[in-house]
């Protein structure tokens, strides 16, 4: 029915970014025709899980335990090595801020294309958008270009169009702490809502508090594997005992810290580019 | 629920899909021509200055003495300058859009769709002016006018068919690009596009025929100039021809682009 996700046995497996790979003829022939070479890593390894109708899924782990990749693999963008993903409803993601966005275009304008890019009609845009705009507070910079706008205005712009698709599943990797704390609390008000509405949800997040305030079970991801999915309090406090005593940098530990990542093109999640070795190389 | 779901499901994503196709066609035209001074214009001023250029060679230097040639050369020039731009455009389809490959349920076939709509639509913008020209060097137009939407659908799928093969081998062989960049320049020359393939010699004629564009070139010129019915035989193959490129090459970018996402 739908909202079920289904996971099962999945393994992604990467080919290693691999710098000097031969991206032209040219370079081709100067290697003596050695195409690339084979060279593999496990972003994920036989996960399996599921997650019935209504429920809320919070994914924890260190940088680069596949979380991302995951929730990727989950909504359909790129498919797993082995296993299978079986997800019904209408999915609503919101994996990057600000999808189709175009700095030249004014604000009206890029709303529209977010919107429809993120799946929605004209129709359904048009319907909404006066709530969108609403949401984002931007009324009276609609019509200027979005380069005119800052970091905190863009963002809030991509978040108040993501945040209308209405899903019946909802994938969120890591991109509720945008804005200043009032838009904050507005972010948080409106993914509470989706929960009220009995909304399936995964949420991908390094922040305890924000698992255990949304979420009904969690998930901890390490090196590709479950370390343990069950009830959010419980995994929430085993990660957290864990984090506390191996040697790590603690990465993002409080909801305000996805600010200064949104600084970066499309608010990505640092993780993403450590998982996916392709990621990385393809901004050189 | 369920049961509406299902109900649903299908004009909902056609009209999504159109939607889409709209509104990315749309946002390539304004940010093609955003804050530049002449705008649009610039659709016109790229095809009329080869025209001059080809017209001062052949008519001045070379003293071609093909009736009414400016018009015959500037249908040539612009139904190939879409053939060209969009395959050649294609080859950035997919690498310019990462945003949209990575949004979950985005149709990437979609994305050479808007390149060869975007310019399907700087085509229809020259249309005004092929007719000035035609009108000016006193050609009547004929009924065999309403062909003109067939040759251009026809002329879609050809082109479209190309620009999905281009755009999934350009993710993974980055030569693509300039390799159709040679390829394309030189297939302008040998495409009857400066003129008619009735003066190729009879030996390389076989090659000739092997062409898509000569056709499609032609039958707007039957249409256009000699005001007659397009050779409908020849179009239709072109058609199929199209048709089936469409299916294979469709199915090669599916295939390719369950790895677009990792590949950049």
């Amino acid at each position: 029915m739908a909202g079920t996700i289904v996971v099962e046995g999945v393994s992604k497996r990467f080919r290693h970014w691999e710098p000097n790979r031969a991206m032209t003829l040219q370079e081709l022939v100067l290697r003596g025709f050695r195409w690339r070479r084979r060279d593999y890593f496990w972003a994920l390894a036989d996960v399996s899980f599921q997650v019935t109708p209504g429920r809320m899924v919070g994914i924890m782990g260190f940088n680069g335990a596949g979380k991302s990749t995951l929730l990727r693999l989950v909504a359909g963008v790129g498919r797993p090595t082995t296993g299978r993903v079986k997800l019904h409803g209408r999915v609503g993601a919101i994996l990057e801020l600000g999808v189709g966005f175009n700095p030249e275009l004014t604000g009206r304008e890029n709303i529209f294309i977010s919107g429809v890019c993120s799946g929605l009609t004209r129709r359904e845009v048009s319907e909404r958008f006066d709530s969108i705009v609403a949401f984002s507070e931007l009324a009276e910079f609609l019509d200027y270009p979005l380069r005119t706008y800052s970091t905190g205005m863009h963002v809030r712009l991509a978040f108040a169009v993501a945040s209308h698709i209405e899903p019946e599943v909802l994938l969120i990797d890591e991109v509720l702490a945008v804005g200043d704390l009032a838009f904050q609390k507005k972010c948080w008000d409106r993914m509470l809502s989706f929960k009220r509405n009995g909304c399936t949800g995964l949420l991908v997040s390094h922040a305890p508090q924000a698992v255990l305030a949304l979420c009904d079970d969690a998930i901890w991801l390490d090196h590709g594997r479950v370390v343990a999915y069950g009830p959010a309090e419980q995994v929430v406090g085993q990660y957290v005992e864990a984090t506390g005593t191996l040697p790590k940098p603690p990465v993002g530990e409080s909801v305000g810290s996805g600010d200064g990542r949104s600084d970066e093109s499309g608010a990505r999640s640092p993780e993403v580019r450590a998982v996916v070795p392709g990621a990385g190389g393809g901004r050189s | 629920m369920v049961t509406t779901v299902a109900r649903w499901a299908l004009p909902r994503s056609l009209e999504h899909r159109r939607d889409l196709l709209r509104e990315l066609v749309v946002r390539d035209m304004k940010l093609r021509y955003k804050r530049s001074y002449l705008g649009i214009a610039w659709t016109l001023v790229n095809p009329l200055a080869q025209l001059l250029v080809y017209s001062f060679v052949f008519r001045v230097l070379f003293r071609v003495t093909t009736p009414n040639y400016t018009p015959y050369i500037f249908i040539g020039i612009t139904c190939w300058g879409w053939f060209q731009a969009a395959v050649l455009e294609s080859t950035m389809a997919i690498l310019a859009n990462r945003d949209l490959i990575r949004q979950p349920g985005f149709p990437a076939a979609l994305l050479p769709n808007v390149t060869v709509g975007t310019q399907l639509v700087h085509f229809l913008l020259t249309l005004p002016v092929l007719f000035g020209l035609v009108l000016v060097s006193g050609i009547p137009i004929t009924r065999a006018v309403v062909w003109l939407p067939f040759i251009i659908l026809v002329q879609y799928v050809l082109t479209l068919s190309f620009s999905l093969l281009a755009a999934c081998v350009h993710v993974n062989f980055r030569d693509t690009q300039y390799l159709l960049g040679v390829f394309l320049m030189l297939a302008f020359f040998l495409t009857p596009i400066l003129y008619d393939t009735s003066i190729v010699p009879e030996r390389y004629r076989a090659l000739y025929q092997l062409n898509p564009m000569a056709y499609l070139i032609d039958a707007y010129r039957a249409v256009l100039i000699r005001g007659v019915r397009p050779h409908l035989a020849a179009l239709a193959v072109v058609g199929v021809v199209g048709v089936v490129q469409l299916r294979l090459f469709y199915l090669l970018f599916r295939r390719a682009s369950t790895s677009f996402v990792e590949e950049f």
